[in-house]
């Protein structure tokens, strides 16, 4: 086991479910009421005096990373694993050497042993072919069937038109999505949810639910003919219905080695789910992205800082590129890059999103690397390049792009999607910064 | 119509009563046979966002719009500590958010002092912050740099203009509240130019731009305004005349004040053998030079308000008119004023206005106006209150207002005094009412005897609070202090 790089302060903070936290934890990040601390490569481990008699017992391992803690708040990691963290990263307590606390190597064992059980589970379900077999002709019933009931929808929903579709209220859409849910098919769901509030926020709201019936009707023509897809064109299709692949059939495939190096990342909260894009570029210019999601309340894993350089292996989905990877061996930053590359134009951007599209028409969101581009005011914001070409920017904050870029030109890494940017980094003065 | 322009009527209003149009020849598009309206509909929808989305065009904005970009920065960037105290106030504030705003603006004017700026990531949030709180914004120059300035100017044009040199073609043109705005400004800096600038617009002016600009001399007053202010005292406008006798009588030297002083001389006298006493009489009917100096005419109905004419004569005239009558100085003549409490009032707004020292601490002896407190010089100032808190029954909360002024932060005296009452059986809610500056106001010594206070055991939460509230502060303070150093 190879042992775990001390944290840095910032890497705790990221890990706090919210700012209260991170505030509740640097009070007590203070030796004062703090015993019995100490750390391994895996596990750093604590007692804090709280207000009763009984100090909480605190655990955290380093790798997933999880945490345990004895006290009663709902908060994920609580405050006490990230007071204890902090101190541990500040090399104030908790230093290596201390014989594992009891408790946490309970903790630690009770974890491994959950851990076999579950792999144990795992790998009798797959090495019962028949049993599997069934599961699966269950599911394809399921989703064929929902399929059917979603055509039938569409072509209601075109014969009505759209402008009485508009009129319906939030809970016809739920409704809809609900039915897709059941059927198996997430992803569609949540396309058809998020359009029950588009219709609405949006002011070229026809066209967007224009293009998007069209889109949901070739998908379910696309399932229909599954068979014929190639390998490649299955996985996109299976990503846009929502299909997930386990992670365990990924693990498996061909393994890339690093440096991988960080582009941006993006968290989003819906309210129901978190979720983090962390878009990463190997040594040969493989592009990929690493989805981490949450429930509400639970902790994203770390987010990996824009402009590092990653010592670790990666494995990638099926699908066409950029593909979703996953990483396959513990994360080593080994430092920090002072540029991302040669940066593309506006209209070479577009043209890759063309291709993009004639590849995968499901997919909605491209990272473009562009190069010079001036970032400038007016609405959310645009970025223009040197030729006068201009893209709106969305869902980023403009003052501080700004105020990093001052006007002038930067490299600039982020999401193409439905026309416009989301910028996730931007390279000033030889570092890669995060607006 | 075009091909989609058709498209999208047919499925706004349903295919029920509207058929598709016919897919693009000219695209290569040829549909299978025998679909129905609904199919043939959502396949060229299909086509269509294909099409849309694989034939994106960027938009072309004129380049003349685009902003210059932003000059260099000369100051260099505070770094390290500095620079990370100033991202946990703004991202994660470890304090209340009134300590948040008080410590930024105290980072900034450190950063000030040591000709450092804020680095180009934290001058959005920076400005964001100094958006809600004009303390922090009142502080935001020089150490927000060129980056901050420049992005000041271009997103918020209108809080960035505040030139102080106001050209007299331009002020005249500005509307009358930024005009009051700006003259108040120039009157701080310079009180003549302020002046000769109203002084050339003057005849232009409306009734209530003169009002309101006239009372913008309160800042600065000083002799060389008598002219104009005799010059309004003649205006036609009643809220003109208004404002230029109330800023004349904080002028005791002008030709007013001798004006009043002949007036308010003979309705005073001493009488008394044992115990003697100021007698005071009501004045008589103002003349039309009484009238012109601001004293009020016989109203069209019912009795006038004589004791009101008596208040406007006593703020006018000189305060050594009583002394002179009495023949002692103010405390001994404050004795013979006994029982008028009308009487003292109005002299006691008259001292302060024009911080008229000898009698301001004669008054604050007998009275405990926060008025006279702020009239005194800083020093003497903190002592007179310390010496009116330890002379014993003092209601805490009168001195509420009283600390609020005080010029921080505060002597050892003092603050001993006030952490004393706070710590008192009942001091907890005084110790509320002050939560807002107390953590401002202390010196840097007493954190460590809030730190020992807080270690008691005490049931009193807010005050717990705001004791916390103070160690916080001071600690953060001094880190701040250590990481400019």
């Amino acid at each position: 086991m190879s042992i775990m790089a001390r944290w840095s302060e910032e890497r705790v903070i990221g890990a706090a479910p919210d700012e209260s936290s991170i505030a509740a934890a640097r009070k007590l990040a203070r030796p004062g009421p703090w015993s019995d601390t100490g750390s391994n490569d895996v596990l750093v481990w604590g007692k804090c005096q709280g207000s009763g008699k009984t100090p909480y017992q605190v655990s955290v391992d380093l790798a997933t990373p999880a945490y345990r803690c004895s006290c009663p708040s709902r908060k994920f990691p609580c405050k006490h694993a990230l007071a204890l963290l902090l101190l541990w990263a500040r090399g104030e307590a908790a230093d290596v050497g201390a014989e594992t606390a009891d408790f946490a190597q309970e903790w630690a064992d009770q974890r491994g042993d959950r851990a076999a059980a579950r792999e144990r589970r795992q790998s009798e379900q797959q090495t019962d072919p028949v049993a599997q077999a069934k599961r699966l002709a269950d599911r394809l019933t399921l989703m064929d069937a929902g399929i059917s009931d979603f055509t039938r929808w569409l072509t209601d929903l075109v014969r009505t038109g759209l402008a009485a579709a508009r009129n319906q209220p939030y809970g016809w859409w739920d409704g809809v999505a609900a039915r897709l849910v059941d059927a198996q098919l997430p992803g569609l769901a949540e396309q058809v949810r998020a359009m029950g509030s588009d219709v609405h926020a949006r002011a070229d709201w026809a066209d967007h639910l224009l293009f998007h019936a069209g889109r949901w009707w070739a998908l379910t023509k696309a399932w229909g003919r599954r068979d014929d897809l190639t390998p490649n064109e299955f996985a996109d299709l299976r990503v846009a219905v929502g299909w997930a692949m386990a992670s365990a059939d990924v693990q498996g495939t061909e393994v890339l080695p690093g440096p991988w190096l960080v582009l941006g990342a993006h968290r989003s909260d819906d309210g129901r789910l978190q979720q983090q894009r962390t878009w990463i570029r190997g040594p040969d210019g493989t592009v990929a992205v690493v989805l981490d999601f949450a429930a509400q309340g639970e902790a994203l894993t770390t987010p990996q800082l824009a402009g590092a350089e990653l010592d670790v292996t990666v494995a990638r989905y099926p699908g066409s590129a950029p593909q979703r990877a996953m990483f396959t061996s513990p994360v080593t930053p080994r430092g920090l890059v002072h540029s991302l590359g040669e940066g593309c134009s506006i209209a070479q951007a577009l043209e890759l999103e063309s291709a993009a599209v004639a590849l995968s028409p499901w997919r909605e969101r491209h990272p473009v690397l562009f190069g010079g581009v001036r970032v400038s005011p007016g609405d959310h914001g645009w970025i223009r390049d040197g030729s006068g070409d201009a893209l709106p920017i969305v869902d980023a904050p403009l003052d501080s792009l700004l105020a990093l870029t001052g006007g002038h030109p930067v490299d600039l890494f982020g999401e193409l999607e439905d026309g416009r940017v989301r910028p996730l980094s931007v390279v000033v003065g030889e570092a890669v910064v995060t607006p | 119509m075009t091909w989609l322009a058709e498209l999208r009527t047919s499925a706004l209003l349903g295919t029920g009563r509207h058929a598709p149009p016919s897919p693009p020849v000219d695209l290569g598009f040829r549909p299978p046979d025998g679909l129905s309206r609904e199919e043939s509909l959502l396949d060229q929808a299909a086509l269509a966002d294909v099409i849309t989305r694989a034939a994106r065009r960027s938009s072309r904005l004129d380049t003349a719009d685009l902003p210059d970009p932003s000059p260099p920065d000369d100051a260099p960037e505070a770094s390290g500590e500095a620079a990370r105290l100033l991202d946990l106030l703004l991202t994660q504030p470890p304090v209340s958010l009134e300590l948040r705003a008080q410590l930024v603006t105290d980072w900034l004017q450190l950063a000030e002092t040591s000709r450092r700026r804020v680095p180009h990531r934290l001058v959005a949030a920076l400005l964001a912050l100094a958006d809600t709180k004009p303390g922090v914004a009142e502080h935001l120059h020089p150490a927000i740099g060129t980056r901050g300035l420049w992005l000041q100017v271009l997103t918020r044009p209108k809080d960035s203009v505040l030139s102080s040199s106001a050209n007299v073609t331009e002020w005249a043109e500005l509307g009358s509240a930024d005009a009051a705005v700006e003259l108040e400004g120039l009157r701080r800096s310079d009180p003549a130019a302020a002046r000769n600038l109203l002084g050339k617009q003057w005849d232009d002016l409306s009734a209530r731009e003169r009002a309101a600009l006239l009372g913008t001399f309160a800042v600065n007053i000083q002799t060389d305004d008598e002219d104009l202010l005799e010059r309004a005292l003649d205006d036609k406008a009643k809220s003109v005349r208004e404002v230029a006798a109330s800023l004349l009588d904080r002028l005791p030297a002008s030709a007013r004040a001798a004006r009043m002083a002949a007036r308010l001389r003979p309705l005073l006298r001493i009488k008394g053998v044992l115990r003697k006493q100021f007698e005071i009489d009501v004045p008589p009917e103002p003349d039309a030079a009484a009238l012109r100096d601001g004293i009020a005419p016989n109203p069209r109905s019912g009795e006038p308000d004589r004791l009101g004419r008596l208040d406007t004569i006593i703020r006018g005239a000189p305060l050594d008119v009583w002394t002179t009558v009495a023949g002692r100085g103010p405390a001994a003549t404050l004795a013979l004023l006994d029982g008028e409490t009308r009487v003292v009032n109005a002299i006691l707004a008259t001292a302060a206005l024009r911080a008229d020292l000898d009698w301001v601490r004669a008054l604050f002896d007998v009275r405990k106006d926060v008025r006279l407190l702020n009239c005194l010089p800083d020093g003497e100032r903190e002592l007179s209150l310390v010496r009116h808190i330890r002379g014993g029954g003092v209601n805490p909360f009168a001195l509420v207002p009283l600390l609020r002024d005080m010029p921080r932060p505060w002597g050892p005296a003092l603050a001993e005094e006030i952490l004393t009452l706070i710590t008192a059986k009942n001091g907890g809610q005084l110790a509320t009412m002050l939560a807002a500056f107390l953590p401002m106001a202390l010196p840097l010594d007493s954190a460590d005897r809030c730190r020992r206070l807080l270690e008691r055991s005490d049931d009193d939460a807010p005050r717990r609070r705001v004791l916390r509230d103070v160690v916080q502060y001071q600690s953060f303070r001094q880190s701040l202090t250590e990481a400019f150093r």
